[in-house]
């Protein structure tokens, strides 16, 4: 099958305003701070679709129709460009915050579900753990913190993804994506994600077995003995914001064992244990419940690496967040934090990186390798790179691209949020481009 | 003041370099002359590695280290090594092999021994572990340290090491025993309280700046024979950050007028009565 697929080129001189449409939560942080960036920069408004109501099965043509009968007629027309003439930019949003959203991704991650088109899943071959039929699926209620069913929320979240850019297609024929959906599945899975910036020769953190990757608590233990990497991180592979992260380590000699992670537990004696996210971060050194959390992350999907000592300050370790938008390094922080995992929200504290310590040769190495993760992902144009400095030799690792990793808060490039800046930029480069050229590089895939 | 740190990350220890050869070349640059203070921080998987190889090389190399005052040894974050997981070894060379020194600070009690605590010039001692063993305490008070101005113990709880009780600290704090200490910190501790009472009343009180019992596990019970006791009037500073003490003891503390740190209130557990020291990991 030929697809179109593309990269943003740079700016030429005739305009032709592409409208933006915006596929997320409305009214949530996200979708409300790029129409705030737009209306301060005397842009029209994004259209805003809402993923509950695409997953309550609405098509992205109905909703994009309905959308702009609500628009004020003025906003079609910028600079005397008729709006509607150009094909849209299409920007998806974390579906992350709503509950409703969650639940129906998971209904449609179910084994009797409508929809099995699992092209977009990178494993998709790897049965979930006890699979939840559509109809428990949408009986499930919101429990705070509780994770529901992750290996099924992803593979849900997949079959939404190729299902937008199936629809794209005929709904907004020529349109691009601001990052594609098939490199959004590829950054939400992080061993995916590992695996290309392994192959695009980025330097992350080493994988625990290269060959031969662990599938639960005991090989994970045996792969960590035998190849001396004592100290690892676990992670959940589709988890955000730091749920199913595990910072585990083995002492070598006593076969001691410590797990540090936001994972909590509740157990039951008539039915399995309830994993949530305690919000603060669990100390575990018994074998009992840290194998438990671990085999439970296994199960849905985990990916481990080796715990790279991070630099610090002040007895504190940091790692960095460092946008990348269209090709160029802006808005980094510093995450400097108490314990090994950084991105808490929970004391997590905020510097710039000349405030955290790091030099100016330092800081462009953390700009040039986040660059390069992105390049990684040649059909997006913006994520959040999150960049390891080791503590030691001061080397840069990325452990993690976030396709939606720019809400970032209080910091400022050139002047500009991260909003205000991607819609400069946007704007700069993409929607001023004339329709002579192509607006995106023909491949295949 | 010149300060140098030496530390081996895991991947420099995995690729073979090694904490003693990176001592020798400092003690054959030129800047070891008049270096002041040298930290050592991870000497390699320091979990796995203890710090024999740190004494061992130092106490060869130290005539390249006249200037040398202040030492550290293990200073390391939870990035590289759990500081209850560090390995250390009996660091007693070290004392004879730099005569001149005046600081010496210890991170981790595991095998740490300091069998021959003799030292003419020593001034500070601090001891920083999630569990101090009782052996230690025992070379503490079997030391001598004429010169000891400043002593600083983190002692810690029981499943790191501390297998200690307050019988184990009497000794350290005779009076006599360290004639021109000011700063005594016995902080850190699951028995803080009972530490809090000893100290109370205890004559060494007459001859401290400062008093710290911070870190620790420090409720009413402890405070309560504190801020009775008139010895503790007559200090400069009391640290007592980190503690579980009501609401109430704290005003009680801050109406009292002395010069005393109530900050970093901790919360005991929800469920169960558990008071945690400050470095229990």
């Amino acid at each position: 099958m030929m697809r179109k697929t593309g990269v943003i080129l740079p700016s030429q001189s005739e305009p032709l305003m592409r409208p933006m449409i915006v596929i997320g939560i409305p009214g949530d942080k996200r979708t409300s701070g790029i129409q705030q960036a737009r209306s301060d920069l005397g842009m029209p408004p994004a259209i805003i679709l809402s993923y509950a109501e695409f997953l309550q099965g609405r098509s992205l043509g109905d909703l994009m129709e309905e959308q702009k009968k609500q628009l004020p007629h003025q906003s079609s027309v910028y600079n005397g460009v008729d709006l509607s003439a150009a094909p849209p930019l299409l920007r998806l949003e974390s579906p992350g915050s709503s509950f409703e959203v969650e639940r129906a991704l998971i209904a449609l991650g179910a084994p009797d579900s409508d929809d099995m088109d699992d092209s977009l899943h990178p494993y998709a071959d790897r049965p979930d753990p006890r699979p939840l039929r559509v109809k428990l699926a949408c009986q499930l209620t919101e429990m705070q913190g509780v994770l529901h069913h992750p290996s099924q929320w992803f593979r849900g979240y997949c079959r939404m993804l190729a299902r937008l850019q199936r629809e794209a297609k005929t709904a907004c024929p020529g349109s691009l994506w601001l990052n594609d959906p098939t490199d959004i599945a590829a950054m939400t899975d992080k061993r995916q994600t590992q695996q290309i910036l392994s192959e695009a020769g980025i330097p992350i953190p080493r994988p625990v077995g290269e060959d031969q990757q662990p599938t639960d608590y005991a090989s994970l233990r045996e792969m960590m003995l035998s190849r001396r990497m004592h100290r690892v991180f676990i992670k959940l592979a589709f988890g955000s914001a730091a749920s199913g992260v595990v910072a585990y380590q083995i002492h070598p000699v006593t076969g001691a064992e410590i797990a540090l992670t936001t994972v909590g537990v509740e157990n039951y004696i008539t039915r399995p244990p309830i994993y949530y996210n305690s919000g603060k971060l669990q100390r575990y050194t018994d074998t009992a419940t840290i194998s438990g959390i671990v085999n439970w992350i296994y199960q849905h999907g985990a990916y481990a690496e080796q715990w790279i000592p991070k630099a610090g300050l002040k007895g504190k370790a940091f790692d960095i967040r460092q946008l990348v938008v269209l090709r160029e390094a802006c808005h980094a922080v510093a995450r400097v934090s108490p314990t090994p995992i950084t991105n808490l929200h929970l004391r997590n504290q905020r510097m710039s990186l000349s405030e955290a310590g790091l030099s100016e040769p330092v800081q462009e190495q953390v700009r040039n390798t986040a660059v390069q993760a992105l390049a990684a992902f040649p059909r997006s144009g913006v994520a959040g790179i999150d960049v390891l400095v080791s503590g030691g030799s001061q080397q840069c690792f990325v452990a993690d691209v976030n396709p939606f990793g720019d809400l970032l808060y209080d910091v400022k490039y050139r002047g500009s949020s991260t909003y205000e800046w991607e819609m400069k930029v946007l704007s700069a480069r993409d929607y001023i481009t004339p329709p002579s050229t192509p607006l995106i590089k023909e491949g295949l895939s | 003041m010149t300060e140098v740190k030496l530390s081996i990350g895991y991947d420099e220890f995995e690729e073979g370099q090694r904490i003693g050869t990176e001592i020798e070349k400092l003690s054959s640059s030129p800047e070891s002359s008049s270096l002041t203070s040298l930290i050592i921080g991870d000497w390699g998987q320091a979990y796995e590695n203890s710090s024999e190889e740190v004494v061992e090389s130092l106490v060869t190399h130290s005539a390249s280290f006249p200037a040398l005052r202040k030492l550290f040894i293990g200073e390391m974050g939870y990035e590289e090594c759990e500081i209850s997981w560090i390995t250390q070894s009996d660091l007693s060379p070290l004392l004879p092999a730099f005569p001149e020194l005046q600081s010496l600070t210890i991170q981790g009690g595991n095998e740490l021994s300091l069998s021959e605590l003799k030292h003419d010039k020593l001034e500070e001692l601090i001891i920083i572990s999630g569990g101090l063993g009782k052996a230690i305490l025992e070379h503490i008070a079997a030391s001598q340290l004429p010169n000891l101005r400043k002593l600083e113990l983190y002692l810690g709880v029981d499943n790191y090491g501390f297998d200690g009780s307050l019988a184990d600290l009497l000794p350290l704090i005779e009076v006599g025993k360290f004639p021109k200490l000011t700063y005594l910190g016995l902080k850190n501790s699951q028995i803080q309280d009972e530490i809090a009472g000893a100290l109370a009343n205890a004559p060494i009180l007459d001859q401290l700046d400062t008093l710290d019992l911070s870190l620790g596990t420090l409720s009413d019970e402890g405070a309560e024979l504190l801020l009775a006791s008139d010895r503790i009037k007559k200090l400069k500073a009391l640290n007592l950050s980190h503690h579980y003490m009501s609401d109430e003891m704290i005003s009680r503390w801050k109406q009292s007028g002395l010069p005393v740190d109530v900050s970093d209130k901790q919360e005991s557990d929800d469920e169960e009565d558990w008071r945690y020291p400050s470095i229990t990991e």
